[in-house]
């Protein structure tokens, strides 16, 4: 005997774990009335792979690809984060040649992630043009990262104590024609995406994040800086080359999805300034530390490092008995935090909406589930 | 300044509030507290504006040593909370003060066992919900065959 | 050619093989990126790397209509049942690709104390053609195209001018 009866009830909708837009295996229950969402619950952890219990088996060295495939779109920034926290363990200091290669090719690798980022979440909302425009860009410096780094998506390029390859003259000049051609690109993206009636309307006053739910939450990142909190790790707790280059940090002022796709476009501007301004200034001298030892084996201690990646602040905290393997490696990743403010947002809207505020919040699944 | 605040504001919980050493461990004030204090820590730390960073769990054969990280939009002063807790005991829940404590916890019953009193929705977050181990625990064995 | 619920009940002829050749040459993937593989197969489907050139580039997101499953990533045990699932849901005649080392063996997620990953997608579901790399270059995922194309087929496209081609 089938039930019904006249009053309002809800009915339990399941969106994932394959969905063409939900990035990665992330699986959403959802709760709804009608066409609105009451409540919203995500399921996570059909990407777990086990990273942290594989750190405890691996040697210093050997864990260096696993956090490239953390968050494989920004795998520089993680290889940077996991390298210094080795460094400071050890005491390694890296030469002044090797930071600024650290920085131009995180930077590279910072817009790339935009760039993936803005073409997908386009996709998501329907549109089928900007994604070409974004890999065309994106294939012309991956062709450029290929040449020194020599992989294309999960990057280990980095070694505790500096940069194993040096670039050479080939890869400046590409780089700064590549610097000037996606300048003129930003204005085709511009007309194209940001003055675009249908894009304004969906995404104006959506998926609002006040300054109160960003402590409470412990977001970071775009999102925060969407919401008016000028809080970059770059600038606030400056690493590596930073201190010496010269750029902003562009915040939004309402904390929908306009203020974060506006902040996402402007980084990438920064990023082609503090690229420029690198390649301006890049010192000769070695780009190894001198005396790197052959088998890693830092003293007890613990650290914990803070690296701003495109998504936000990734914290990797190692802890250290004095053997070649580590004893307990955390990796605080940006997207598990902003994702958890997705039960609250997603209240009382529809199901296109939510999809556009999780495109927003730019989550990596793989990120989540380590 | 920040730090001489958050000392300020953690003086009457009694705790043990050390200065860190920054550029070996990266954070510049420690603090060493017991578990049925960790709520009041964590308003402290609230009103001060802070914002939990991470929150983890390390195995140390003998007992278990909780990590709070916290961080600061506004100032640099990153705070590290160290909660020594017995095998077999539980903590108390955070998720009252800080939301975004829910699912960190969630995470650390995952891979430790570890419970947390007072969790709306403690279940398993990564493993699948019908797992019966704590994988990251120092005597979890070898897996068995694939598949 | 037989299908994978086994012998056809009807044998078309020479009709089988312009069915085969209709069938090879507008493979309709499915979109399941896992992990790190899930970017190489979206930039093999845009711009440069073209693959609606060899008739692949309608990805579908819907089991229900499309042919080819690409299995892109690390297959975790919470995610094992899913796959089996989307595998069912599609209908025959149906191909698996399976991209990258994850899909193929465990990839570097395989150590002898693991816990997290089923270490192969065949291990779940039949297998046609595999692609090495961490990630394959889209280049590779190309040339796995074409060889699902020689093995649907049996013949093969501009055999000359390929190398390592041994038939």
């Amino acid at each position: 005997m089938i039930e019904y009866s006249l009053e309002e009830k809800t009915y339990t909708l399941n969106l994932g774990p394959q969905h063409p837009s939900t990035h990665g295996v992330l699986r959403v229950l959802l709760e709804m009335e009608g066409e609105f969402i009451t409540k919203a619950e995500p399921v996570i952890g059909y990407g777990h792979r086990g990273h942290e219990h594989m750190a405890e088996n691996r040697n210093y060295l050997q864990f260096l690809p696993n956090t490239a495939r953390v968050d494989y779109l920004h795998a520089l920034a993680y290889n940077q984060g996991y390298c210094m926290a080795v460094e400071k363990l050890i005491g390694l200091v890296v030469p002044e040649r090797g930071e600024f290669i650290r920085v131009i090719t995180a930077e590279l690798n910072r817009i790339s992630s935009h760039l993936l980022w803005l073409g997908a979440y386009l996709l998501d909302l329907g549109a089928f043009t900007p994604i070409l425009y974004c890999f065309d860009d994106r294939e012309n410096l991956l062709d450029l990262l290929d040449r020194i780094t020599g992989s294309r998506l999960t990057y280990c390029f980095f070694r505790p104590g500096g940069v194993p390859q040096d670039l050479d003259d080939e890869f400046i000049t590409g780089t700064r024609a590549f610097v000037k051609r996606l300048r003129t690109r930003f204005k085709d993206y511009d007309n194209l995406v940001t003055k675009n009636v249908i894009f304004i309307n969906r995404t104006k006053d959506v998926g609002v994040i006040t300054q109160e739910q960003c402590v409470k939450y412990g977001l970071t990142g775009p999102m925060v800086r969407g919401s008016g909190i000028p809080y970059d790790i770059r600038k606030s707790e400056p690493y590596s080359a930073y201190p010496q280059f010269d750029f902003v940090i562009p915040i939004g002022d309402k904390g929908d999805i306009l203020d974060r796709y506006v902040v996402r476009v402007r980084e990438m501007e920064q990023s082609l300034r503090i690229i420029e301004q690198a390649l301006d200034k890049l010192p000769n001298g070695p780009i190894m530390a001198e005396k790197v030892p052959k088998r890693l084996k830092p003293a007890e201690g613990e650290v914990y490092q803070a690296v701003e990646t495109a998504r936000g602040e990734f914290g990797c905290y190692i802890v250290s008995q004095g053997d070649i393997k580590p004893y307990r490696i955390k990796l605080r990743v940006p997207s598990f935090g902003n994702l958890s403010i997705l039960p609250e947002l997603a209240v009382d809207t529809l199901v296109a909406d939510l999809v556009a505020i999780l495109g927003s919040i730019d989550v990596v699944v793989p990120e989540i589930d380590r | 300044m920040l730090i001489d605040k958050i000392k300020q504001a953690l003086a009457p919980l009694n705790l043990e509030v050390a200065d860190g050493d920054y550029a070996k461990t990266g954070c510049h004030l420690a603090v060493a507290a017991p578990p049925d204090q960790i709520q009041g820590v964590a308003q402290a730390m609230l009103d001060e504006g802070c914002f939990l960073a991470s929150l983890t769990a390390v195995d140390l054969r003998e007992s278990f040593d909780l990590v709070y990280h916290f961080a600061n939009f506004s100032e640099l002063c990153r705070t590290v909370v160290h909660v020594p807790l017995g095998k077999k005991k539980g903590m108390p829940t955070l998720s009252a003060i800080y939301p975004g404590a829910d699912w960190y916890e969630r995470e650390v019953f995952d891979l430790f066992g570890i419970h947390f009193f007072g969790h709306p929705n403690l279940k398993r977050l990564l493993l699948p919900e019908d797992a019966d181990f704590h994988p990251l625990l120092k005597d979890f064995g070898a897996s068995e065959s694939n598949d | 050619m037989e299908t994978k619920t086994g012998e056809p009940l009807i044998r078309f002829g020479l009709l089988t093989e312009a069915l085969n050749l209709a069938r090879a040459n507008s493979l309709w993937p499915l979109t399941f990126g896992l992990a790190c593989c899930a970017i190489e197969m979206m930039a093999a489907g845009m711009a440069r790397f073209d693959l609606d050139r060899f008739g692949a580039g309608v990805f579908r997101p819907s089991p229900r209509q499309s042919d080819l499953m690409i299995v892109a990533g690390t297959i975790s045990k919470k995610m094992g049942p899913a796959v089996v699932r989307l595998y069912e849901q599609m209908p025959a005649p149906k191909w698996v690709i399976a991209m990258g080392n994850c899909a193929i063996s465990g990839g570097p997620f395989y150590y002898p104390t693991q816990y997290a990953i089923i270490p192969g997608a065949d291990l779940i579901i039949p297998v046609d053609v595999y692609i090495p790399g961490c990630p394959p270059r889209p280049e590779a995922i190309i040339e796995s195209i074409l060889l699902l194309e020689e093995k649907i087929t049996n013949r093969g496209r501009l055999r000359k001018f390929r190398q390592d081609v041994n038939r």
